[in-house]
Formats: C-alpha cells, sequence, structure tokens
C-alpha cells in the first residue's frame, strides 16, 4: 500500500485506503470469472494426478521435468502442475486481472464514481494493484495446494528427494512447496504492473489483457533466442523457471533474490508509467 | 496544443525518473563493486609466489561459467529439441562421457563449490530445473545426475586422487600455472574485484606463435593467494572466449553434512572401478587424457594424440567438422580437433597446421 504522509489526514486517509482495499478484493472475488480463472488454474494439477494414475506413468525424461516421480511421490503434483502453469496458464489469468483494473472501470463507467470519493488516483492505482497482488498470490497457492491435495488422494505420500539427490521430510517438503508458490507469486509482480500500465491506456479492458499476456510471451521468446542473450537478465521472464533453487539441498537463494530485484525494477518503471498515464488521464466515461 | 504538450510531458515525467533511477542503479552497482581497489604491488613472480604459498584448506562460493568457443551450445540444442524435458535421453546419445563433458565445457553453467581440505569437495552444478552433483568425501567418490536419477560411485584407494578436482577457477588456474615456464611471459594486470574481494591479475601470455591461446587471465586473491578466476582469450581477440570466476566465495569451512551423500531411494547406482574405466570421472574435461593418450610438444603447443578406435566422438560434433588435407577438422575458438583419416584424434589448443604436421610426423 501507498505511504504517502499528509500530516493532517494521515490516519483517516489510511483508513480509507484499507477499506478501499477491501471492497477492492471482496468485488474482486465475488466475481464469477475470478473464480473461474482460479477453478481453470485448479484443474491442471486435477489433470497431471487423474492422468498419471490412469496411465502406467511416463518413461523417464519424457514430459515436464519431475513428472516420472509424481506416481511415486503424490507431493511432486504441485512441483509438476507449477511447471505446466508457468509459461501461459498463470500469466493467462494475471494478465485477464491486471489488466482489468483500470480499464474494466472505465468501460463500465464506474471509475468516474471512485474518483469521486476522496481517494487520490495514485492510491485508486495502489489498490488496484494490490487486488491483483493478491489473485497471483491465490492463483499460485491454488495450483499448489490443489496440486498437494490431488497427489495425496491419489498416491503415496512420502519424504521427497531433492535435486541434489538428498532426501527431505513430509513437512520440510511442504515448506518448500510454499516457498515455490511464494517465488512464483513473486515473479508474477512484475507482469502485474505491467498489466497495471496497459489498462490505464485504454477503456477495453479486453485490449489490455492481451497485451499483457502478449508481454510475457514475447519475453519469454527472446529469452529462448541465444542471439539476444545480452537483455536475457532484464527480460520480465528470466528467472520464472528458477524456483527450482528452491528444491536443491541446501536451498540455493540467489535466483530468488535476483528475481526480487528484477521484478522491483519492472515494478517501479511500469509503476511510474502507469501513474504518470494515470494522474493525467481524462476520465471521460 | 500548449495545455497537450505540458500534460504529454507530465505524463510520462514519473515513469522518466523511474526508468532512469532503475537504469542508474543497474549501471552503478557493478562499478561501485569495482570501486578503489589497491592492493600492495606486487611482481609477477611474488604472486606466484602468493598462490604456490596459499594457505586455504577451506572455502565455498558460487561459480558462473561462460564460454563462447564458437560451437553451438550443445545443452541449449537439447532444450530446445523437447521443451521442458529431454526426449534424447532415450537415445543414450547423451548420456556419454564425452558429450557430458562437451556439455560441461560449452555451455554457460552456475555451480556451487565447497571444499574443506584436500579430502573433501563438492561442485554441485546448477541447471535449470535439474542439478549435477560431484561429491568427494574421503575415500568415496559419488556422482549424480538428477535428470537421470543417476548416481556413480568409486571407492579411492590411498595414492589414487582424481585429478582435477571439482573443475572450479582454483583448479583450472593450477592447470595453467602448471605451465608458466619460459614459453610464457607472465605480467600482473591492475588490481580489480572478484567475488567481493580484491585481487592481483596475474596474465600467462604464450610466446608461443602456433598456439590458439592468446591470453590467460588468473585472477588471484591478493590476501588468500587462491585463484578467484580464470579468463582464457583467443589470440587476437580481447574478449575472453572461456571464463570461470566465482561471484562469492567464503573462507569458512563449509558444512560436515554438504559432504554426505546417500543415492535417494529409486536411484540407479552405477559402482564404478577407478582404476578399470575412469567412467566416474567424465564430468571432467580431459576424458581424452583418461585414455591414456600420448603427447606430443610441450606447454602451449602441447597437442594430445588418441589412438585409432579408443575415443567416440558425439556424433554432434562429428557433423559440424569440415574436411581439411588429412582428415576432419574440429575448430573452436580456443581448441582444434583433427579426426585424421586412420581414426586418430589429434587435438590440442594449436593451428591446424600444426596438428597436420603433428598427425604427418608420426
Amino acid at each position: 500500500m501507498s505511504s504517502k504522509t499528509l500530516s493532517s489526514s494521515t490516519a483517516s486517509r489510511k483508513s480509507v485506503g484499507w477499506r478501499f482495499l477491501g471492497s477492492e478484493l471482496s468485488v474482486l472475488f465475488r466475481r464469477r470469472r475470478t473464480w473461474a480463472l482460479l477453478a481453470a488454474l485448479a484443474a491442471i494439477p486435477v489433470l497431471i494426478a487423474v492422468a498419471v494414475k490412469l496411465s502406467s506413468g511416463p518413461p523417464r525424461g519424457r514430459g515436464p521435468a519431475f513428472l516420472d516421480q509424481v506416481s511415486q511421490n503424490g507431493l511432486f503434483v504441485a512441483v509438476v502442475a507449477t511447471i505446466v502453469a508457468i509459461p501461459l496458464f498463470l500469466p493467462l489469468t494475471v494478465g485477464v486481472v491486471a489488466g482489468d483494473t483500470v480499464a474494466g472501470e472505465a468501460s463500465t463507467g464506474t471509475l468516474r464514481y471512485l474518483l469521486m470519493s476522496p481517494v487520490a488516483r495514485g492510491r485508486l492505482l495502489a489498490v488496484k494493484y494490490a487486488g491483483a497482488v493478491v489473485f497471483c498470490l491465490a492463483a499460485t497457492f491454488t495450483v499448489g495446494s490443489v496440486g498437494t491435495l490431488m497427489g495425496a488422494l491419489l498416491f503415496p505420500v512420502g519424504p521427497v528427494t531433492t535435486l541434489s539427490g538428498t532426501t527431505i521430510d513430509v513437512t520440510e517438503s511442504l515448506v518448500r512447496i510454499a516457498l515455490v508458490c511464494l517465488y512464483v507469486t513473486l515473479s508474477l509482480l512484475g507482469l502485474c504492473a505491467v498489466g497495471l500500465f496497459m489498462s490505464t491506456l485504454t477503456d477495453v479492458p479486453v485490449g489490455a489483457m492481451a497485451a499483457t499476456v502478449v508481454a510475457s510471451v514475447v519475453s519469454q521468446v527472446v529469452g529462448q533466442l541465444p542471439q539476444l542473450e545480452w537483455i536475457h537478465p532484464w527480460l520480465l521472464t528470466h528467472y520464472w523457471l528458477g524456483f527450482a533453487d528452491l528444491l536443491r539441498d541446501p536451498v540455493v537463494w540467489d535466483s530468488f533474490a535476483a528475481n526480487a530485484v528484477l521484478q522491483a525494477g519492472y515494478i517501479v518503471v511500469f509503476g511510474a508509467l502507469a501513474y504518470g498515464r494515470f494522474s493525467t488521464k481524462d476520465v471521460l466515461a | 496544443m500548449t495545455r497537450t504538450g505540458r500534460k504529454s510531458w507530465r505524463q510520462w515525467t514519473p515513469a522518466a525518473i523511474a526508468a532512469g533511477a532503475v537504469g542508474a542503479a543497474a549501471l552503478v552497482a557493478p562499478f561501485s563493486a569495482n570501486a578503489a581497489v589497491d592492493l600492495p604491488d606486487k611482481t609477477a613472480a611474488e604472486v606466484l609466489a602468493l598462490v604456490q604459498e596459499k594457505d586455504v584448506a577451506a572455502f565455498s562460493g558460487t561459480v558462473e561459467q561462460t564460454s563462447n568457443l564458437g560451437l553451438p551450445d550443445l545443452s541449449a540444442l537439447d532444450a530446445a529439441g523437447g521443451g521442458n524435458g529431454s526426449p534424447n535421453d532415450d537415445d543414450g546419445g547423451d548420456t556419454s562421457p564425452a558429450s557430458a563433458a562437451m556439455e560441461l565445457v560449452t555451455g554457460s553453467h552456475t555451480a556451487q563449490v565447497y571444499v574443506n581440505g584436500p579430502d573433501q569437495s563438492r561442485l554441485q552444478v546448477l541447471d535449470q530445473l535439474e542439478e549435477r552433483n560431484v561429491i568427494r568425501n574421503g575415500d568415496e567418490l559419488w556422482y549424480y545426475n538428477s535428470d537421470e536419477n543417476e548416481a556413480l560411485h568409486a571407492t579411492l584407494g590411498d595414492h589414487e586422487k582424481p585429478d582435477g578436482g571439482t573443475q572450479a577457477p582454483h583448479d583450472l588456474a593450477a592447470h595453467f600455472l602448471e605451465k608458466v615456464d619460459p614459453s610464457t611471459e607472465v605480467t600482473v594486470g591492475s588490481d580489480r574485484m572478484v567475488a567481493g574481494r580484491a585481487v592481483y591479475d596475474l596474465i600467462l601470455t604464450p610466446r608461443s606463435a602456433e598456439t590458439l591461446v592468446g591470453s590467460v587471465t588468473v585472477a588471484v586473491d591478493g590476501e588468500t593467494g587462491l585463484p578467484l578466476g580464470v579468463a582464457v582469450a583467443a589470440a587476437g581477440s580481447s574478449d575472453p572466449a572461456f571464463s570461470s570466476a566465482f561471484t562469492d566465495i567464503s573462507y569458512e569451512a563449509p558444512d560436515e553434512s554438504l559432504f554426505a551423500f546417500t543415492p535417494p531411494d529409486g536411484a540407479t547406482v552405477t559402482e564404478v572401478d577407478p582404476k578399470d574405466h575412469q567412467r566416474g570421472e567424465h564430468t571432467h574435461k580431459e576424458t581424452a587424457e583418461a585414455e591414456k593418450p600420448t603427447v606430443i610438444g610441450e606447454g602451449w603447443d602441447a597437442v594430445v594424440v588418441v589412438p585409432a578406435g579408443q575415443q567416440q566422438i558425439p556424433e554432434e560434433l562429428a557433423q559440424l567438422s569440415t574436411p581439411v588435407d588429412g582428415g576432419q577438422l574440429l575448430s573452436t575458438t580456443l581448441v582444434n580437433v583433427l579426426l585424421a583419416d586412420d581414426g586418430r584424434v589429434l587435438a590440442g589448443s594449436v593451428t591446424v597446421e600444426r596438428l597436420q604436421a603433428v598427425a604427418a610426423g608420426q
């Protein structure tokens, strides 16, 4: 949340901000669309778990990483589902929510009424962004928790083999899965900021959503081209698969930190772009 | 008109400031780390002595390795072939020691290195969604590959020390510093920072005209004498074709548990007799040397000759070779490999002409 201190009425403004965030979240999570997005994400681990259960198990080295371990240990369903969801499904859902933040209000004509309430535009933007961040958290933990549950239902659950070849117990494994979810949430924060900016550019939410998803896809495509290697460390998606560092023993935190710095950079730049655009925007509808 | 002009200015100001601040931070951060390094002046001989007399028993750190040998990145080929998985694994093609070794040398890698005394070391290669470990704990030598869930185990005898060690900068540096003889000009470059430590740059320049190596730069920790980085530049180029350096280092003894390895349930464990086949060594790049080849020449001009039929060249590499007089040439910026028509394989950091001369001379 924004922490601008306007000495006279800080307390009241703060409470307005929190109340505003509360109403934003309740609107977001009362929408049928939000639940549909989360349900679509939840379907990924369900599909993976059921498919592995019904088949005899894929041979080693085929399909996404860790898939072959699912039949021996259900906890891997969450990890495989996360790997599958990262390139497209998670950015897609986040793009829908972040792209809708401002443009959605503008298209339905409610933006005008929002701005009539005693809330500064910067604060409105911050609340909208915070709402999208909470959705990211909900999205990644949906994949992780549904994956863990499905894995526990259909497969044996036991100590997990880390990438380093050591074994960690179930509690530690659950902590690691939660850390992976946090890492993925962090990875999506930059994309959220891009979506917020796109959303201030247009009154057509679909345009902002599409542009946000395209941004993540383009970033991943560029990340695949060795000719553009110099640009790779700057890409939004550069550390997206780095969560595997949390599955090593000992845990390697470097990519977590590097990812945080990178995403913070995106938040600052695109947050400022969004603020500049939104604070001077003529709200006509 | 003026109003819209002013508005668009106002509109993008915050973004311009933010982008400027982020850009400046990104540019300044590496420079500030490099700022104001001034070690007491030392001659090349004194720095060499510093390395030789180093008394570093234990350390751990992160190593970044990049190479630009003019070869396609084999790991990238592998990844491009199969999205997330590596379907080529079924062919057994890329599990061959030679191609695993090539992959280690050609790609960019990040690894963690832990060393505790002469008998405990661990190299942890952090690949995306995979990991490879080479762990030495006393007499035990383990290699573990998470992608294959495969472990190799060897028990070392008393007098058998694995050569090459961890292939981290300090071991690579030892390899190059061995070559320091009258055929090498040794100078000291300007002080700089590597992994947060002030280092002397020891620059080895071969006097030979037949080698492909232009210079080798070894970054030596000014305090402890441990080599923290090695960069090899090809002749006529200032950009390193290969570099391996610590990005952070700690001189505290690593935890004992890091060297304990028990293969996980379900892993394929292969016992390897180190005398027998040296398979456990297959992560090391000098696979050719493990086959007891002959070495012709000395120092920078050395050429390794592998007798016919002893060395399998991975198919993907053979495809990259070009025909020359006397065989097929596999050329990189730092190493030339001649696959002679008679089946011998000649390799060295030398010109094609020298390889051909050696091939003809035998």
